[in-house]
């Protein structure tokens, strides 16, 4: 019985023990996540909070689905929300298309990613770094601050200016400021960084914005505040025009800080138009395609690299069916419609030549932007060679006569809607979208690394056309647009005023085609009735039975109606949705809305 | 005997044979042996002063057979004796006295013994005897004198129910405990287990105590190793204290007992289908849906009246089929067995039960790559170091199998739901057909063709207990506890290519057979992710225990205590890809490029005090009173403690004159009453601390320089504390006319307040805010619950009828409300969780229909009319209603019907449902996958215009697809025949003592619904369907 005393006193002990050592025991710290202060403290991570808002900016081509299917540019599969947008059934409970395709785009997100370039700002003297990468680091803080400010000018106007942090307990109901006041906001960011920011970096900070990127920024914004858009009386009922629109100051003026602005980027001497002089001879359509597929060139002002494990989907989603892919982003027939002939002239239906042949004979940039009948493309799925050796996209059918039941067979191809490859993964309009496309991978299975370009040095000159235009500095404007045209092999214009204008606009479209400008401009323009009010076409591709009962080797290709849209003005800006304007009482909803 | 044994056991299959052989062989089992286990008599006095006579009987139960270990007493004397193995007994009493036979969970019975010299006895089984103990927490009071609200189950009763998933068999069986299975894949159908309903906006799960041992898991625990359930519903949880809130789960395990080796065998094999599937359209209505959508859109046809007409009419089967992919995909029926062996008895020194046992539990497809399997032993042993110290060793260990296809369920029952009926399964020559999208052929998905996802953990759970009673101080005793509990994950997903024909409908082959072209599916090369997770949790405690009875009429007993829970986890992994061949599926033998490591930890700590006092006078007045003190990582240092207190009182009114043998049909009446606080702590820890966290994707730089992105994880609330549970409860508790009728009725009243919410719907966006969780959310959860048990024997049939029922309804109190919101989609005021819908009221019958009433931009004829609830002559936002229902049932039931006539006996069991709705809404319907038959029949067409269904659609491109509606929404309610259970137990004279049982049962054999096409507990319509279940099983103890 003796063990039993003892067993006794250790059993006590023990108890006592475990409470005893109670201080700290319960003290515990997160393994898995960062303390504020380890995060102000250590340039590193401070620098990785900064990449975390460029990761923010912008996910078209990880999620693939392209603004211009918004516009008169391209056509969704998976329709319903996109047809909703172009027929401007935009409303204060939703964006149609806008949620869910367009992550990091939303009013909500946006916020957001603000609320971290300011939580940047308010912490960067806590960061203990040489005041050269301080500054850096500054700069790339307030150019992502702008460049988040001008995602949302663009859809509303003038927004609520949030240049701090907030606390929990402050009052979080700010008003929008107007647009001027909203445009200099952006534009006081930019000229900030613009002082802080290097002209170029070395290893692995390539990539982060420069100088240049700031003063890019900077034209696009100052090109657009001088828009028809903004000046220009649309919505004459609307009690406050301030929020949308200049009330006061000279729109001359605005055009020339325009035109300063893109100049300043052009002065910078430090970018070019890619093979801006092509040799007789010289493949200009491939050079126009390994602008938007190359790593590095001499036109990015500022861009965003993938590396192949990064989930970037544009390839997928755009393919053809045929190859597994989705069929997504296909150019409309109207976009099609706007490439000019080689020579310069604009194609048309009712040209017997121009008909018979359609995709003979157009201008380069067709070829490289432009996937139709025939086109050569990538090497089919193993499988799929035999029956498809060459490579080349099947958006037609062939009319066969069947000798044993004396009738018509039909062959669908393989990027159809009738393919036996994932038919309801096929394009509507006939037509996929090459550019920015990598051909060198199969993208069913392998995603590619083409960076997205934010900013390419050749809008900045478009936007310095556009400027000296708006001013009657016609010449220096046909200067500048003969310079893109050269390079796409086109010849130069002549023209003056408002033809020289459509032209500019024209040749706006078509460069920057897919490019994610398009629903914009025709925004600023304010020519929503010519984008959107219209049926947009589709190819009907037929290899038509000959008399012989023989297929024609040649396809008879026509443009037919394939869905129409429909503009109301109060597209020009979108809704502020019902739920933020329940929680703040300050906002003031858009026209019409 | 051991013939016998072996003869019976050999034909059980030799998986469960080989698993006793190896249990005999370890353990040395006499599996012979039946030592005589005789009657311990205690009272064989001598020197009485009446003149004795000596009693001799047999005690049986009502069904004949007899019942060793029945006390026979002579009350106010210490004579008494127990009936041996044999129910036979003989005591010498003195002449005239009057005889009580009482045994645990039967009716006791008082026989005058008058002048005779044999007895015999039969005692019906009470199922609800006042001596009954249950479990509580940290330890074990009297059913009679309990106050709080507390339900328990015994362990025996579920065993029968051929379920793989222990917590499937929960359901309907304790009043107030809500057991909802979403789905029934193998190793994936836990059920949601919900105590009273839901009561907070957080996790709503409860607190699983097993062996006195918190957060341990209940779903693969083997029914035959559970002793009883106890379910904790109102404040008699707060010793528990901050995670108690939701209720808590006593799962007590068998133990052995004095007595020679009882040896149970045990095998079942069950047949396994679903519940219910949805019908999907042929191939003829689909294509022509698939018609109507284009006619809709201005397209043209796609399929002409012809072809139509030929699908599936055998004119062409290669161009032609009309495949089913229900029927193609999925076996009318698949297998599940379980198999078990467990040994228990003692002696003075030493008591133990042991078991090991294992099930396997096949998938429904046709060459099933899922299944799951599991192995598992127990071992509970008590021995006795001295006459006052008892040390008791518990080990259970656990290896759970899992095996899966690449595919998801959800993503093979989508395709399923989606497989075009004008698209082969298989071609006519029985290649592999086509897909719709990514190579998800659903034939071929569920196979191995994919790779595998084989998922193995195994847990271990050990407890040491030491208990010490204090001799030199009357009731006093102290007890020890260190649990160390373990589990290791280990995951493997390996990802190969697989193979799909297609048919270009126009290419012939030599043979003028259709060329089939083979085609590489889903990944372009065999990768492999391997990751594995290591979890330990260690909890000690010391409980002090006294109870005393003064003069016979004070009871207290005290316990005080105190626990320390630690417990860290951390995993790692990698991942390969390119490896140059499929022969070994090993990391090593990956490529190089893109590989990719990964790994985390985690670790928390909790300390606390707690105690319970009881009292009672004469065990008519009863008063509890329970706290706990309780510590927290996840809270800041300055408010990491919290205390719990509950209190209760009961009356046994039954024990007052004027009731005590003045009515006789009463024979107990309780009423009692509970108040008290438990906290719910289950909330994300750490949320006092602002932190960051590394983003899931990396910003490249220099081409291909993959930097880190950090993000703002959580702003801190330095406030945060725990939700607080204030749980009030009224009950009854009663047994009429000699026990036969017995009662249980409760109402209680939950408030729970403190909830974490985000004060985000009054904060604009523009702050870029994502609010942390402050303690503002009140929520009051009300109900009732009732229990109505009726028992006795006619003839030789004893029968037992029992019902119960819960009943409860939440309302949220107070939360954040978005200030701008119209008064009728508030949310304060509803149940918790609902959401703002449109309402549903009809269908467009044609054009005129839609001029006269407000619709949506572009509605036409056939489309779903949503009511213009603010009648401002618009449909917008402001139209939503918010909807009163969730996925969860308010009201959840069971009648349970117990028969035994002589050898034979079966259980009867219908559960139901009602209270919640279901989203019957699937997106992939029109060009990309397939409608239901529901959706198909009576749908509006231009021939059908006054149709109350819509018109096809083609995914969500219509406003009613798009915008949630009540549509889509049903309700479902339902009664389902839960279980079955017919049994019969052979006795004879050849067997000796041994006993067999022979089993039929079945699970979920009928569903009455509201709903078609899918279960009506489940929630997702992709999930793999609900069992049901045909079991044949047999039990062998000796």
């Amino acid at each position: 019985m003796r063990h039993q005393k003892y067993i006794f006193l250790t059993f006590l002990l023990g108890l006592f023990l475990m409470s005893a050592c109670s201080d700290n025991f319960l003290e515990t710290e997160p393994l898995d996540e960062f303390a504020d202060g380890a995060v102000w403290g250590d340039e590193n991570l401070s620098e990785a909070f900064i990449n975390n808002i460029y990761q923010r900016l912008d996910q078209t081509f990880t999620q693939g689905r392209l603004k211009a299917m918004i516009v008169d540019e391209a056509h969704y599969r998976g329709n319903t929300a996109s047809l909703q947008f172009n027929r401007s059934q935009l409303t204060a409970d939703g964006i149609p298309s806008w949620g869910n395709n367009q992550s990091f785009s939303s009013w909500n997100d946006l916020y957001k990613s603000i609320r971290f370039a300011n939580m940047f700002l308010e912490n960067a003297d806590r960061i203990p770094a040489e005041e050269q990468v301080l500054n850096r680091m500054k700069g790339e803080a307030l150019f992502l601050r702008a460049y988040l400010y001008h995602l949302l000018m663009r859809q509303y106007g003038g927004v609520p200016l949030v240049s701090r942090v907030f606390e929990l307990v402050d009052d979080f109901n700010v008003p929008r400021s107007s647009l001027e006041e909203t445009v200099n906001f952006i534009v006081a960011d930019l000229d900030q960084a613009v002082t802080l920011l290097p002209t170029s970096y070395t290893g692995n900070d390539i990539g982060r914005a420069t100088k240049g990127a700031a003063l890019a920024l900077k034209s696009r914004v100052l090109v657009r505040a001088a828009s028809d858009l903004y000046n220009t009386p649309i919505f004459s009922n609307y009690s406050n025009p301030e929020l949308i629109a200049y009330v006061g100051g000279s729109r001359t003026v605005r055009w020339q800080a325009a035109k300063d602005a893109a100049k300043a980027v052009m002065d910078l001497g430090q970018y070019g138009l890619y093979k801006a002089d092509p040799a007789p001879g010289e493949d200009i359509a491939e050079n126009f395609n390994q602008l938007f597929i190359s790593k590095n060139n001499e036109e990015d002002i500022f861009l965003r690299y993938f590396t192949l494990r990064d989930n970037v989907q544009i390839g997928l989603v755009t393919g053809p069916n045929g190859w597994h892919n989705w069929g997504t982003n296909a150019p409309v027939g109207d976009l099609v419609d706007d490439y000019a002939m080689a020579d310069g002239s604009r194609f048309d239906w009712n040209n017997p030549s121009h008909a018979a042949k359609p995709y003979e004979n157009r201008e380069p940039r067709f070829y490289a932007t432009i996937l139709y009948e025939g086109a050569k493309w990538r090497p089919r799925p193993e499988y799929l060679r035999a029956e498809e050796p060459e490579g080349v996209i099947q958006v037609g059918k062939w009319e066969i006569w069947d000798e044993t039941t004396n009738s018509i067979q039909i062959k669908h191809g393989l990027d159809t809607r009738q393919s036996p490859i994932e038919n309801w993964n096929g394009s509507y309009t006939g037509y996929y979208a090459r550019k920015f496309v990598d051909p060198q991978h199969d993208h069913q299975y392998i995603r590619q690394d083409v960076p997205y370009r934010f900013i390419r040095y050749t809008e900045i000159v478009l936007n310095y056309v556009e400027a000296c235009i708006e001013l009657g500095e016609y010449e220096e404007a046909r200067l500048h647009l003969n310079s893109i045209r050269r390079r796409a092999g086109l010849p130069p214009v002549t023209e003056s005023g408002e033809t020289l204008r459509d032209l500019y606009r024209l040749e706006r479209r078509i460069e920057l085609a897919l490019e994610d400008h398009r629903i914009w401009d025709v925004r600023r323009w304010a020519i929503g009735p010519e984008a959107y009010d219209k049926s947009v076409t589709r190819a009907e591709v037929v290899y038509k039975l000959l008399p012989d009962k023989t297929t024609d080797s040649i396809p008879t290709i026509t443009h037919v109606p394939l869905e129409s849209h429909e503009w109301i003005d109060k597209a020009y800006f979108f809704p502020i949705l019902r739920d933020e304007l329940n929680r703040n009482e300050l906002l003031i909803q858009n026209p019409d809305y | 005997m051991e013939k016998y044994l072996h003869k019976h056991v050999w034909h059980m299959g030799r998986y469960f044979c080989a698993t006793m052989m190896a249990i005999c062989l370890s353990t040395g089992l006499p599996l012979a042996s039946h030592g005589a286990a005789n009657g311990t008599s205690t009272g064989e006095s001598k020197g009485l002063s009446a003149v004795d006579v000596t009693v001799s009987g047999t005690v049986t139960d009502v069904s004949g057979q007899p019942l060793p270990g029945v006390t026979v007493s002579l009350p106010g004397t210490n004579i008494g004796t127990a009936t041996d193995l044999d129910g036979k007994y003989t005591l010498n009493v003195p002449e005239g006295s009057t005889l009580v036979f009482s045994f645990i969970g039967f009716v006791s019975q008082n026989i005058a013994v008058d002048a005779r010299s044999v007895i015999d006895v039969v005692l019906s089984e009470d199922m609800t005897s006042l001596e009954e103990v249950v479990v509580v927490g940290y330890g074990e009071q009297k059913k009679a004198t309990i106050t709080g609200s507390i339900s328990s189950v015994s362990g025996e009763k579920l065993a029968a129910v051929p379920s793989i998933n222990y917590s499937n068999t929960l359901s309907g069986r304790i009043p107030g405990l809500t057991a909802v299975t979403r789905t029934g894949e193998p190793g994936g159908d836990a059920a949601t287990l919900r105590i009273r309903g839901a009561n907070t906006l957080g996790n709503n799960s409860p607190l699983i105590v097993v062996d006195g041992i918190a957060n341990r898991g209940l779903d693969r625990l083997n029914p035959t190793d559970i002793e009883s359930i106890t379910v904790l519903k109102d404040a008699s949880a707060a010793i528990y204290g901050a995670q108690a809130a939701n209720g808590v789960i006593l799962i007590t395990t068998k133990r052995g007992n004095i007595g020679a080796p009882e040896v149970t065998a045990e095998f079942n094999q069950g047949w396994a289908m679903p519940t219910m599937l949805p019908k999907m359209a042929d191939a003829r209505t689909y294509a022509t849906m698939l018609n109507e959508i284009s006619h809709y859109n201005g397209q043209p046809a796609i399929y002409s009246a012809e072809e139509i007409q030929q699908f599936g009419d055998g004119s062409d089967i290669w161009r032609y089929p009309n495949t089913d992919w229900f029927e193609e995909t999925l076996k009318p029926s698949t297998q599940q067995r379980t198999g078990n062996l467990s040994v228990k008895g003692g002696s003075d020194n030493m008591n133990y039960f042991v078991s090991v046992g294992g099930n396997f539990q096949d998938g429904i497809y046709i060459n099933s790559a899922t299944n799951y399997s599991q192995a598992n032993f127990r071992a509970n042993l008590d021995g006795k170091i001295s006459e006052n110290i008892k040390l008791s060793f518990d080990v259970a260990g656990r290896q759970e199998n899992r095996n899966y296809p690449t595919r998801s369920a959800s993503s093979i029952f989508s395709f399923l739901m989606r497989g075009k009926p004008t698209l082969h399964a298989y071609w006519p020559n029985g290649m592999n057909g086509p897909d719709i999208e990514y190579g998800d052929n659903p034939v071929v998905i569920t196979t191995d063709q994919t790779g595998y996802d084989k998922d193995k953990i195994f847990d271990l759970n050990s407890r040491m207990n030491l208990d010490v009673t204090l001799p030199w101080v009357k009731g006093l005793s102290i007890t020890g506890n260190i649990a160390v509990d373990k589990t290791f994950q280990n995951n493997k997903l390996w990802q190969t290519p697989w193979y799909l024909y297609t048919w270009d409908g126009v290419t012939y082959n030599d043979n003028d057979e259709p060329h089939l072209v083979r085609g590489q599916r889903g990944y372009s090369d065999p990768r492999l992710r391997q990751a594995g997770t290591d979890t330990q949790r260690i909890t000690l405690n010391g409980l002090i225990n006294y109870s005393r009875s003064i003069a016979d009429l004070h009871n207290i007993s005290l316990l005080v205590g105190s626990e320390r829970i630690s417990g860290e986890s951390m995993n790692y992994g990698g991942f390969r890809r390119y490896f140059i061949s499929t022969a070994v599926d090993q990391l090593f033998a990956g490529g190089e490029l893109e590989q990719s490591t990964f790994g985390s930890a985690n670790k928390n700590a909790r300390l606390n005090y707690f105690g319970r006092a009881n009292y009672d006078f004469l065990g008519k007045y009863l008063f509890e009173f329970v706290f706990r003190y309780d510590g927290s990582y996840i809270f800041p240092a300055e408010g990491r403690y919290g205390f719990f207190p509950g209190v209760s009182a009961g009356w046994v009114m039954s024990e007052e004159n004027f009731l005590k043998d003045r009515v006789s049909w009463i024979n107990f009446l309780k009423v009692r009453g509970s108040w008290g606080q438990t906290g719910n702590d289950r909330i994300e820890p750490f949320q006092y601390l602002t932190s960051y966290g590394f983003g899931s994707t990396n910003y490249v730089f220099n081409e291909d320089w993959e930097d880190k992105t950090l993000s703002e994880l959580r702003i801190a609330n330095p406030n945060i504390t725990w939700e607080i549970a204030n749980q009030s409860n009224i009950g009854l508790d009663g047994q009429l006319f000699g026990g036969k009728f017995t009662f249980a009725a409760d109402y209680f009243y939950n408030l729970r307040t403190n909830i974490l919410c985000q004060r985000s719907a009054s904060v604009p966006y523009t702050s870029g805010l994502t609010l942390p969780r402050e303690n503002i959310g009140e929520v009051v959860n009300q109900g009732i619950e009732l229990e109505l048990g009726y028992q006795n024997t006619a003839c030789a049939l004893s029968y037992s009828v029992s019902v119960n029922g819960g009943y409860q309804n939440n309302k949220i109190k107070f939360w954040d409300e978005t200030p701008g919101a119209p008064e009728w989609q508030r949310s304060t005021g509803s149940p918790m969780n609902t959401s703002l819908v449109y309402k549903a009221i009809g269908v467009f019958k044609d054009q005129a229909a839609v001029d006269a009433y407000p619709h949506w931009v572009g509605a036409r004829p056939g489309d779903v009319i949503f009511e213009d609830i603010n009648k401002d002559g618009e449909i917008d936002g402001l139209d939503r209603i918010r909807t009163q229902k969730t996925d969860l049932p308010t009201f959840q039931g069971g009648l349970n019907i117990d028969l035994r006539y002589k050898n034979f006996y079966s259980n009867i069991f219908l559960q139901g449902a009602m209270g919640a709705q279901r989203n019957m809404y699937y997106e992939f319907q029109g060009e990309g996958g397939n409608f239901r038959v529901s959706d198909a029949e009576g749908r509006w067409t231009e021939e059908n215009p006054s149709a109350t269904k819509p018109r096809a659609w083609n995914r969500y491109s219509e406003y009613w697809r798009n915008y949630t509606n009540t549509y889509w929404l049903e309700d479902s309610d339902y009664l389902r025949f839960k279980n079955l259970v017919v049994g019969y137990n052979f006795a004879h004279p050849m067997l000796g003592d041994a006993k067999v049982n022979v089993y039929f049962s079945g699970m979920n054999l009928f569903t009455w619904s509201t709903i078609e096409d899918h279960d009506p507990e489940s929630t997702s319509n992709t999930a793999y369907p609900l069992n049901k279940v045909y079991n044949l099983g047999v039990v062998l103890t000796f």
